[in-house]
């Protein structure tokens, strides 16, 4: 186990001078990325990816890191001040952002915003350390049969938590997995589904498909909706004194955000479910136990500070499964697990046995990146309120490019970009027809780890199924995952059943 | 649009589980799973849940007396498959000449398509990233002309 003075040794590398500018590079980036409607923290990891081949593991994870959390505070700015979230999960910031903003109040929902992002941030990251050693320290433990199990079940809960149709979460997944398994098989070297391509003999290459299913993809997506919010327009910030934020008003949504906090890091350690649900949780729960809740949705400071305190509570607890178990719980957790891969570098419990300074030197950054979220939101304000203002029409060809300039520096050729527009065509697919991405893409990231620890399972029982019986950690998560389907299948058919009876009969 | 998303995915399934995966899934001996098990697990399940989706989508249409069919407007249709076209018209020239040339014109030529008529607005857009990639390619990963 990592010592005292390694934890200092970490904190100290965190706050190097250059450490600092690379996570501030991040962040700023990030906020930008946040502030401009339409790109989204998904968006910015799968593009930022390549710039960070040329960057130490530390340096390439530390900004990623600082992006993702920069977006998630920037979105904020956006909907409070244009009405359209930069992020889904700050549709509820808009509720009560955008009156607040429209009575003559915009830098107070903008620092309400700001810190309420912060301190969920901060607290949720802390909760991150305080949990996953000891967590992962248990996952060590894990046999064969206790990872497969839970990875199973991890699927499973995915596809059936992620949104929309479980139906279709599965079947998302089932593509992932037929994806992941593509390369030479590792036990008999034999090559799988690569069709005499050398390129995919070490499996699908994460970035064009990152690259393809998350950012052209959603490019696609935006040019199809972009005639819709072509008359949005930007509130602009006044100098007024009236419009500050007193201590007193700051004090008062405290209690929200301390309570929001709370609800984001429970949804964010539960795999799947991602901030938007964290954010309308947080808002409902804020809203239903405030004294005055006909005030919610007309400006009410806590509204913009529960969903955001929420929003950015899920992004660290996100990562508890992620580095407790090796299981990435949202998208921005599996992108990581692809800069993690590309950088050489097994991410999970494996991590504090390997590489525990990393996984401490990580935390402190994750911290770093938390105070300079602030400074860079505080000072920025004005500033990132005017980047609101560039048109979707300049972001869209500008992110179109930097998407094949990301296939073309890294030397993937013309394999590379027909492999980007083939994921770019089943991105949009994914997105249009509402099948779950998350567990695409999470089924995708696992698929190997799954694949070993089943066959290492197959091979020490023997083919014998009745070993699950001495190890009850697998058998619980097998009975779980059972469960978990059979009651996600009944729901699903009870909702379709109620719309059926809804519908008008022939 | 449950029912033929559903009913492309099954297909897509059957292909996979009747031809590709059997051709192309790997071969050999294997003490434990063999090379194909997962990706035909894989492929039952996008089945199984494509079909089911498809069969609980018809059932809903026939029940609501909605048309199994509704072709889309072709104004609608050519506004969606453009964009595809014209990024795949792009991946074409990119594979003949260095993106750092095309870039101008990719950029350019689609915020002129989105409306954008200010020329120093399309000018300055188009040529600031695809400096900026020629500046990080050339002189700062000194790779070339990518």
């Amino acid at each position: 186990m990592i010592g005292f003075d390694a934890i200092l040794m970490s904190f100290a590398a965190a706050l190097h001078y250059e450490s600092i500018a690379i996570i501030l590079g991040g962040v700023l980036l990030g906020y930008i990325v946040g502030v401009i409607p339409g790109l989204n923290r998904a968006v910015a990891i799968a593009i930022a990816i390549p710039l960070t081949f040329y960057m130490s593991a530390y340096a390439a994870i530390a900004f990623l890191i600082g992006l993702s959390k920069g977006t998630a505070a920037g979105s904020a700015v956006s909907a409070i001040l244009l009405n359209t979230p930069g992020e889904p999960s700050s549709a509820a910031t808009c509720l009560d952002g955008y009156p607040m903003a429209r009575s003559g109040r915009p830098r107070k929902a903008l620092k309400v915003g700001l810190l309420a992002s912060v301190i969920g941030d901060l607290l949720s990251t802390l909760l991150l350390i305080a949990v996953v050693i000891p967590f992962a320290s248990v996952a060590l433990k894990f046999g064969p049969y206790e990872l497969a199990a839970i990875l199973i079940f991890a699927l499973v809960f995915i596809a059936g938590m992620a949104g929309g149709s479980f139906l279709k979460g599965l079947a998302a997944g089932g593509m992932g997995v037929i994806l992941g398994t593509v390369g030479l098989d590792p036990e008999t070297g034999a090559a799988r589904l690569t069709f005499g391509y050398a390129e995919l003999m070490e499996g699908v290459p994460i970035l064009p498909l990152v690259i393809g299913t998350l950012a052209l993809a959603e490019m696609f997506v935006q040019l199809d909706e972009y005639r819709r919010n072509k008359g949005a327009s930007v509130i602009k910030l006044s100098k007024d004194k009236e419009d500050d934020l007193s201590y007193q008003e700051f004090k008062g949504t405290l209690p929200t955000i301390f309570k929001s906090t709370g609800i984001g890091a429970f949804v964010g350690a539960l795999p799947g479910l991602g901030p938007s649900v964290g954010a309308f949780m947080a808002y409902g729960l804020a809203k239903r136990s405030a004294k005055d809740p006909d005030s919610f949705g007309k400006g009410n400071p806590n509204g913009i500070a529960a969903a955001e305190a929420s929003d950015n509570a899920v992004i660290p607890a996100s990562y508890i499964p992620l580095f407790g178990l090796g299981i990435p719980g949202s998208v921005s957790a599996a992108l990581l697990v692809g800069a993690f891969m590309i950088h050489g570098i097994q991410v999970g419990p494996l991590m504090l046995r390997d590489h525990p300074e990393m996984l401490f030197t990580l935390f402190s950054g994750m911290i770093v990146a938390s105070m300079l979220m602030l400074a860079v939101g505080w000072y920025g304000l004005r500033i990132f309120a005017k980047v609101t203002s560039v048109p979707p029409h300049i972001v869209i060809p500008v992110v179109i490019f930097l998407c094949l300039a990301g296939i073309q520096v890294q030397g993937y050729g013309t394999f590379g970009l027909v492999t980007v527009f083939a994921f770019a065509l089943f991105g949009y697919f994914l997105k249009k027809f509402d099948y779950s991405f998350v567990t695409f893409l999470v089924a995708f990231i696992v698929t190997p780890m799954l694949e070993m620890n089943l066959r290492q399972s197959v091979i020490l029982s023997g083919g014998d199924i009745a070993i699950l019986l001495d190890r009850p950690i697998a058998l619980a998560f097998v009975v779980f995952t059972v469960l978990m389907a059979l009651h996600l299948g009944w729901s699903s058919y009870r909702q379709w059943l109620r719309k059926r009876l809804k519908a008008p009969s022939s | 649009m449950n029912f033929w998303s559903g009913l492309g995915v099954a297909a897509v399934a059957v292909l996979l589980l009747a031809w590709i995966v059997p051709t192309y899934g790997g071969r050999g001996f294997a003490v434990g799973m063999h090379p194909r098990t997962l990706a035909t697990l894989g492929a039952w399940v996008m089945l199984v849940c494509a079909s089911v989706l498809s069969l609980l989508s018809a059932i809903v249409l026939i029940r609501q007396r909605q048309p199994f069919f509704r072709l889309p407007e072709p104004g609608h249709l050519w506004h969606q498959t453009w964009p595809f076209l014209f990024v795949l018209g792009f991946i074409v020239l990119v594979d003949r000449f260095p993106l750092t040339w095309v870039a101008p014109f990719l950029i350019g030529s689609l915020l002129v398509i989105l409306g954008e008529r200010r020329w120093y607005v399309v000018v300055l857009t188009a040529v600031i990233p695809a400096a900026g990639l020629y500046g990080l390619t050339a002189h700062l990963m000194r790779i070339g002309v990518v």
